[in-house]
């Protein structure tokens, strides 16, 4: 019977196309708006470490002293970003922060780019699984010793070598050879959760060089450079060893064993540093957060998203309400049919799940559109408004999530109609055809 | 076949009460062809209603081919409407959407019957009624007397054993009205059991039975005498019909 009710409703949508439309569109627009902030708020709420969410962990250090910053903040000095390096627990560690260098090769006709960089170590690949498409990390010596090292995107390595193979061949950054050692494939976590300090749904770097050329390049921070107190910082080795909160560091501790054991590690390193003068706030203590604490501590997807998400549900009932109107317009206009129908067999069940097929059909249509509308929506919102286009990009689960949606919506919206078409008396309606 | 007993029906709105059917009593027997005859209001098509399961009733008793049906769910009464019972209306009542097979398959749909048996028996009932030439047809393709035969055709589809008709002539000219009447005959020479309500004197009089139903209640009828009356039965559809 489901075809034969399909084959109907197909017929109802043909007979009646500018009422079946304006059905359509109600529920499309409402479908279309939902559609938009639910998935700007799930691409804004995805953990993109995934499985190792949980062996990756940001660190922190409440380094400050009493009566200045009463928390936690997302970044750490230099100095102890230096030090944490020391410890052997992790299975992998980095320390990094955001700088930007002038990009160009040895070809004349090359046109020089200034672009973001992350001065890292080498653990960072392995660490947040960067692909690569050519060779790899550089030595661990090289972070430890030194070493104009590059690691570049396939992006970048198409517009400085043409895509080809470039490892082993130099690049200029802010004028000075680095060697390519990888070129990564095609990484852009959304949010960009190992930096939420400087914009959670910005883009990743193109380009990666050692931490260890930080003291000898003195990159600027192009991140936010935070200070608990005032210090006289005309150099960059006085930088390094200022207070000033720039840097960011993660771990991997695979096993909850790992995790206790560094945690303890780092209570003694905050013991060390008190008995050197510093960590004076008396609730002075070192954090690890894993990746889904710390998109939640910093509040990467903020509140007003879910208010989004909810007040375009509200408008999407205000649709569904337009669209019971319409529907109970159009099914009692056919209460003579039902009648004949009733009369010649059907039960109330039968005519209620003839309505509810043909409810259905349409908000899988306004479904269908609904989708379209979101696409387009986010196509401006990405172009005209400058929303990320991390966020911009229709998620796949979305295709199937919008038409799931409108015909529940549309069903919802449906029973009332179709309860009253079917509790009809056929019999009025039978003499008076 | 059918039994009515004490059958009442009360419609009730916040300041009338109207008495349709009270203490109505009538008893059709299988193979019958019974005319239903009363001025306008005196509750032929409310009974014609509860005959056919299309309406309810408030008090007394009926047994449609021995099921006490006065109780019955919904789902049951759609069954034994769809099972056993066609109906013919005054307006041919056809979906104007769906064409000629179309029509005659709906209730044919509802009883789950497949695709190949529900094609037999739309073209057997096509065939019948002398339409099978037109299935593709839609019902504003034909004459009123072609539509009240496709009606026949749908009724007859599913083999029921209870033909109600309300008015089956009502719509037509003579010529077609005594077409349809010939048809109705032939189908009941078959053996369906047939309640036809009319106006019409002439009509009723070729029935073999004859009921008044005046004020909600049966007024007198003629017995069924076996073949020998028919066309002859003594009626007073003459005097108590309206044109």
């Amino acid at each position: 019977m489901f075809f034969y009710y399909l084959d109907l409703a197909w017929r109802s949508i043909k007979k009646t196309p500018f009422l079946s439309l304006l059905m359509v569109l109600a529920i499309s627009i409402g479908i279309g708006i939902t559609i938009t902030t639910l998935n700007v708020y799930k691409m804004a709420s995805i953990n993109p470490a995934g499985e190792r969410s949980s062996q990756l962990f940001a660190l922190r250090l409440m380094s400050q002293d009493n009566d200045t910053w009463e928390r936690l903040t997302p970044q750490i000095t230099y100095q102890d970003a230096y030090n944490l390096r020391k410890s052997t627990i992790p299975v992998r560690q980095t320390a990094m922060f955001r700088t930007g260098l002038a990009v160009q090769t040895e070809d004349p006709n090359f046109s020089p780019i200034l672009e973001g960089v992350r001065v890292i170590d080498s653990d960072f690949f392995g660490l947040f699984e960067v692909p690569f498409v050519y060779g790899g990390p550089w030595d661990k010596q090289v972070d430890s010793e030194g070493g104009y090292k590059v690691v570049i995107s396939e992006e970048i390595n198409q517009k400085a070598f043409g895509g080809v193979n470039s490892v082993g061949k130099s690049i200029l950054l802010n004028r000075k050879p680095y060697q390519v050692v990888g070129v990564t494939a095609q990484w852009n976590p959304s949010p960009k959760y190992y930096d939420v300090n400087n914009g959670a749904f910005n883009d990743s770097e193109q380009i990666f060089v050692p931490f260890s050329l930080a003291p000898i390049e003195e990159y600027e921070s192009w991140g936010n450079n935070n200070s608990w107190r005032h210090e006289d910082i005309r150099t960059y080795s006085d930088k390094l060893a200022s207070e000033m909160h720039w840097n960011q560091y993660w771990v991997e501790l695979d096993t909850p064993a790992k995790q206790q054991e560094y945690q303890e590690w780092l209570s003694r390193y905050v013991e060390q540093q008190q008995r050197l003068g510093r960590f004076k706030h008396p609730e002075a203590h070192g954090d690890i957060s894993d990746v889904d604490k710390w998109l939640k501590e910093h509040n990467v997807v903020p509140e007003d998203n879910k208010v989004l998400v909810g007040l375009s549900v509200l408008f999407l009932v205000v649709c569904l309400v337009n669209m019971l109107g319409l529907l109970l317009a159009k099914f009692l206009k056919r209460a003579p049919e039902v009648g004949v129908r009733r009369a010649i067999g059907a039960s109330r069940l039968q005519i209620f799940s003839q309505h509810i097929v043909e409810v259905g059909v349409i908000g899988f249509c306004g479904g269908a559109l609904g989708l379209l509308w979101a696409w387009g929506a986010l196509y401006v919102l990405s172009s005209k408004f400058d929303l990320e286009q991390s966020l911009a990009q229709l998620d796949q689960s979305m295709w199937l999530i919008a038409p799931m949606i409108a015909v529940s919506a549309a069903i919802i919206a449906g029973l009332y109609p179709a309860w009253r078409i079917c509790s009809t008396n056929p019999s009025i309606y039978l003499k008076s055809q | 076949m059918l039994s009515m007993k004490n059958i009442s029906k009360v419609f009730k709105t916040d300041l009338v009460e109207t008495h349709a059917l009270r203490d109505f009593n009538l008893a059709v027997n299988e193979g019958e062809f019974v005319a239903v005859t009363g001025p306008s209001g005196s509750g032929k098509t409310t009974f014609l209603n509860i005959a056919g399961l299309l309406e309810g009733f408030n008090h007394g008793d009926y047994f449609l081919d021995g099921v006490n049906i006065s109780n019955l769910s919904d789902n049951k009464s759609a069954a034994i409407r769809n099972e056993k019972i066609g109906f013919i209306f005054q307006g041919f009542n056809l979906i104007s959407d769906l064409n000629l097979a179309e029509n005659v398959e709906v209730p044919l749909r509802y009883r789950g019957f497949n695709a190949k048996e529900r094609k037999v028996r739309v073209e057997r009932a096509l065939e019948q009624v002398g339409l099978a030439a037109r299935m593709k047809h839609l019902p504003t393709q034909l004459s009123g007397g072609q539509q009240q035969r496709v009606a026949i055709a749908r009724a007859l589809a599913g083999e029921p054993r209870f033909l109600l008709a309300d008015e089956p002539t009502g719509n037509l000219d003579s010529l077609m009205a005594r077409q349809v009447m010939e048809l109705l005959e032939d189908i009941n020479k078959a053996g369906t059991t047939i309640i036809m309500v009319t106006h019409d004197a002439d009509l009723a009089r070729r029935a073999q039975r004859n009921i008044q139903i005046v004020d909600g209640q049966v007024c007198d009828f003629s017995m069924y005498q076996a073949g020998e009356n028919r066309g002859k039965t003594q009626s007073i559809a003459d005097a108590a019909s309206v044109a």
